[in-house]
């Protein structure tokens, strides 16, 4: 068994029920970013807090790409997602012949094992139809 | 600031050119434009240079080959909209009369580049490119988007590589010198859903240069000289701050931008040059550029009126679609390709009685910030 890292410190957060993306928010004008900002891009505050954001979300846009690239081979859905905190993630999407895409329909993340860099698994987040 | 005219404009041929070195391809397209502006090359005071490759010294290793040396040269880098930032450059050296005659040159070989045969890998901060968003993925959830809130079709994304190709026909320097039928371009290898491989631009060698100067000197060479009389450049907001992908903020803000220095509007354009890297795009640059208004680019293609022949014909020289897009030297092309359209130059493409062109060049990828964080507008008249 490799050893797992994540795609990126600190973005997500690997739970019993099935993770969350991690992202801040300023304390000052309640603006949120993910990926988290040093300091509020809005107001300039410095204090900032950590939040979990919501497990589900609405599709924005998708595509199935037919090239690979640099981590996926292809065919992979990618797209972005829209949160109920306002925040718009782009991320890869797990195809499921019995739910094609559609623009708008329910989404659920999950953390799972993205793709493989010598001997780690390197971990991070998708979202999936649900 | 002083009025600035194009002296002289150049390019080489654009194509796939394994055996030619990126300076043998600047070496000819900056020949070109001095011969064109009737020059010696001793005459040029200052030269921007733009690459995105294998960048080192561009300007003075190209320069060197027509006999021009020990002035300012200066390298830019700005993704797709290098080659306009080039030219902006030179403008303002002009303009604020730092210098009278000067040169912008934007140069690109892929083929012989490190990326050759590769999709352009994304930085190490950069998240989202990790994640699988590639340049053709990012136009692709932007299409999928015209398609939902405008009810543009595939038809519609074909429709403009079609005609861009139908114009790449009409231009001796173009990479594809081909028609294809709306079946073909639909029926191409998919690519990103809904984006076929006949809707991408290709990858391209070349090279161009623009020579601008002050009107003084632009008279001893002629009557009537072309001018500069818009220049802006403008780099993109945060992408949290952005609603919708279909309509990119810094293109319609450097757009208004230009409009207001240049004193004119979208309807007094004649004649347009702008970054059509994906069919889909060309669609929303007409929006944000206000050649129609948000959501009415689907129905100004279908009208016919961006074609060559039309009303306000767009990428007449077959865009980066059909002419090719040698990354850092379309935004120095775009600007050649206008210039020649004002002068009644442009042969079998002529824009009939062209008095005002615009050109537009925007790129770059980076998490955090809405696509194409780098825009470059530029409006010639005669």
């Amino acid at each position: 068994m490799g050893e797992k890292i994540p795609v990126r410190e600190g973005v997500f957060t690997e739970g019993p029920d099935g993770g969350a993306l991690l992202a801040n928010q300023c304390t000052s004008c309640g603006q949120i970013f993910f990926p988290k900002a040093r300091f509020c891009l809005s107001c300039f505050e410095e204090v900032m807090k950590e939040i979990a954001l919501g497990r589900y979300g609405k599709l924005y846009s998708y595509t199935v790409s037919f090239l690979p690239s640099t981590h996926f081979e292809a065919p992979y859905a990618v797209g972005y997602i829209d949160l109920a905190e306002g925040i718009r993630v782009f991320a890869p999407l797990k195809m499921l012949e019995e739910k094609p895409f559609k623009v708008g329909m329910e989404m659920q993340i999950a953390v799972e094992k993205l793709w493989q860099e010598g001997d780690k698994e390197v971990i991070g987040y998708i979202f999936i139809p649900i | 600031m002083r009025e600035v005219a194009v002296l002289g404009v150049g390019q080489s041929k654009f194509g796939k050119f394994p055996e030619k070195s990126a300076v043998e391809l600047g070496r000819e397209a900056v020949w070109a434009a001095i011969k064109d502006a009737g020059i010696r090359p001793k005459d040029i005071q200052v030269a921007y240079a733009s690459r995105l490759y294998d960048i080192f010294v561009t300007a003075q290793d190209v320069l060197k080959e027509v006999g021009v040396t020990s002035i300012e040269m200066i390298n830019v880098e700005n993704a797709c909209a290098g080659g306009a930032t080039a030219v902006r450059c030179v403008w303002k050296e002009i303009a604020s009369e730092h210098y009278d005659i000067g040169i912008a040159i934007g140069v690109e070989s892929m083929t012989t580049s490190q990326i050759a045969k590769k999709a352009i890998p994304p930085g190490k901060d950069d998240l989202d490119g990790h994640l699988g968003l590639t340049m053709p993925v990012s136009f692709a959830l932007m299409a999928r988007r015209q398609m939902e809130e405008y009810g543009a079709t595939v038809e519609d994304f074909a429709r403009v590589s079609v005609k861009n190709h139908q114009h790449g026909c009409l231009n001796p320097f173009a990479q594809y010198q081909k028609e294809f039928t709306m079946e073909e371009v639909l029926h191409s290898r998919m690519i990103c859903d809904p984006i076929t491989l006949l809707e991408c631009c290709p990858n391209t060698d070349g090279a161009a240069a623009v020579i601008l100067c002050s009107m003084k000197i632009a008279k001893r060479y002629g009557t009537n000289p072309i001018k500069v009389i818009g220049s802006a450049l403008l780099s993109g907001d945060y992408r949290y701050r952005q609603k919708d992908i279909t309509f990119s903020a810094v293109a319609s803000k450097t757009a208004k931008m230009a409009y207001e220095m240049a004193g004119c509007s979208p309807d007094d354009i004649d004649v347009v040059e702008l970054h059509d890297a994906f069919a889909p795009e060309e669609i929303v640059r007409y929006e944000e550029l206000g050649l129609c208004k948000q959501g009415e680019g689907i129905a100004l293609l279908r009208s016919g009126a961006t074609e060559v022949g039309g009303r306000i014909p767009v990428n007449p020289s077959g865009g980066l679609l059909a002419l090719g897009h040698p990354l850092s030297a379309s935004g120095v092309r775009t600007i050649a390709e206008v210039a020649l359209h004002l002068r009644g130059q442009a042969g079998k493409r002529q824009t009939p009685h062209a008095k005002v062109g615009l050109a537009h060049m925007m790129g770059g990828w980076a998490t955090g910030l809405e696509g194409g964080p780098s825009c470059g507008i530029h409006i010639l008249s005669r």
